[in-house]
């Protein structure tokens, strides 16, 4: 039984593109006093952001939230008054740092360090008392990050499945995804969520997965 | 290792590619260009356009090789050339050019297209020839955006065509320089 809490996925500039969560307890966007405007300042806030990506596509209430949309990325934001959730950016920030320095001491330690970065040494995952922490770097660039429960120990062919299968299919290869190199741009796709959702929900349940 | 490339590209090929009309594929490529050369009425900005629109597609196709395959970083640019002739060709247009006239750094190698499918069917009028139109100048945008994805900076143009008379396809590719990974910028 695997245990799902979040899942990241960062590009080749260092920028979250894609947030969702599972069964976590209190995060950045559940949590009510984080990064919200004042409310009646603009109809457009978090929440709204949360409802957009809430609806479409099924009548699944449980469709769990996302993070970012073009309203609150960092890269994209439309007007400097656009809302953003302080709170989410700093855990990203924080997130890719962490693992971007433990992938760099680890190929450092495996001599296979350089300036054009990738995971050479292999950074699979980490644990503390609460979550696993999994790690899994397209030869791109692009990272894809994944938190579970402490029991779960392989999840490399769960993420390469994720971008092999759902991320190469429904972003890059997305007309309408802007892949211009040296731009962010936040994953909006609703079928590419969809079809992650129902990925996680899958192997979430089964039990021989784990 | 380079037989290694080939059984990887073939593999792929058989097993992990959906396959489309050959035919379809080149009169569209072909209807294709001629727009362009309709919209621009000037053969330079069309190779130009062509090498843009190539590279947004390169930046793009390289993913879906390593989706398909099981490929890692390469470790030097001369894998990275045989990756390119035994996997990227032949994964997306069954031909396998061969990589012939490395310079003498290393760094610049020529890809010898002898059966490009998008020539077929194709002959350039004298004047496109006349005035430099590569007609397959999207495979240089592709492998540039391709390569620049996997931190190489390069140059990649044609230059022998058989639509222009020479006995051969040649694709030169020169290595600029590698790409830094990007890192984090810091809060202070």
């Amino acid at each position: 039984m695997v245990v799902v809490y979040t899942i990241y996925i960062f590009d080749r500039h260092c920028e979250c593109i894609f947030y969702t969560e599972w069964n976590r307890g209190r995060s950045p966007l559940s949590d009510d006093s984080a990064g919200r405007p004042k409310s009646g300042k603009g109809p457009a806030n978090t929440a709204h952001a949360i409802d957009r990506a809430g609806t479409h596509l099924s009548g699944d209430a449980q469709r769990p939230v996302v993070w970012p949309t073009s309203a609150t990325s960092t890269a994209h934001r439309v007007s400097p008054e656009s809302p953003r959730n302080t709170a989410m950016e700093e855990e990203a920030k924080l997130v890719y740092g962490v693992v971007f320095s433990t992938r760099n001491i680890i190929n450092k330690l495996n001599a296979k360090d350089g300036p054009q970065g990738g995971n050479p040494g292999g950074f699979m995952s980490f644990a503390t008392n609460t979550y696993r922490l999994h790690y899994f770097e397209a030869p791109t660039g692009v990272k894809f990050i994944i938190t579970t429960d402490v029991s779960t120990t392989s999840m490399q062919p769960v993420l390469e499945m994720i971008y092999r299968n759902i991320y190469v299919e429904y972003v890059v290869k997305n007309p309408l995804f802007n892949i211009d190199p040296h731009v962010s741009t936040p994953i909006e796709n609703d079928y590419f969520r969809a079809v992650l959702n129902n990925y996680i929900r899958e192997i979430s349940s089964n039990t021989a997965a784990s | 290792m380079e037989k290694q490339y080939k059984t990887i590209g073939e593999d792929a090929w058989k097993n992990n590619v959906e396959k489309v009309n050959a035919e379809l594929f080149i009169f569209t490529y072909g209807s294709l260009v001629v727009q362009l050369v309709k919209d621009y009425e000037d053969y330079a900005a069309v190779n130009k356009q062509l090498d843009k629109m190539g590279y947004n597609i390169g930046v793009r196709l390289v993913d879906d090789i390593m989706a398909r395959t099981s490929l890692e970083r390469c470790s030097g640019f001369t894998a990275t050339a045989e990756v390119i002739s035994k996997v990227g060709f032949k994964l997306f247009l069954n031909v396998a050019p061969s990589v012939a006239s490395w310079s003498a750094d290393g760094k610049e190698f020529s890809l010898i297209v002898d059966d490009n499918p998008l020539n077929d069917f194709c002959e350039l009028p004298p004047k496109a020839v006349q005035d430099g139109l590569w007609y397959s100048n999207v495979l240089c945008g592709v492998i540039r955006g391709a390569l620049e994805m996997m931190q190489m900076q390069t140059e990649v143009e044609f230059v022998r065509d058989v639509l222009r008379g020479d006995d051969t396809s040649e694709i030169r590719v020169r290595l600029l320089r590698m790409l830094d990974e990007e890192v984090p910028a810091s809060d202070d």
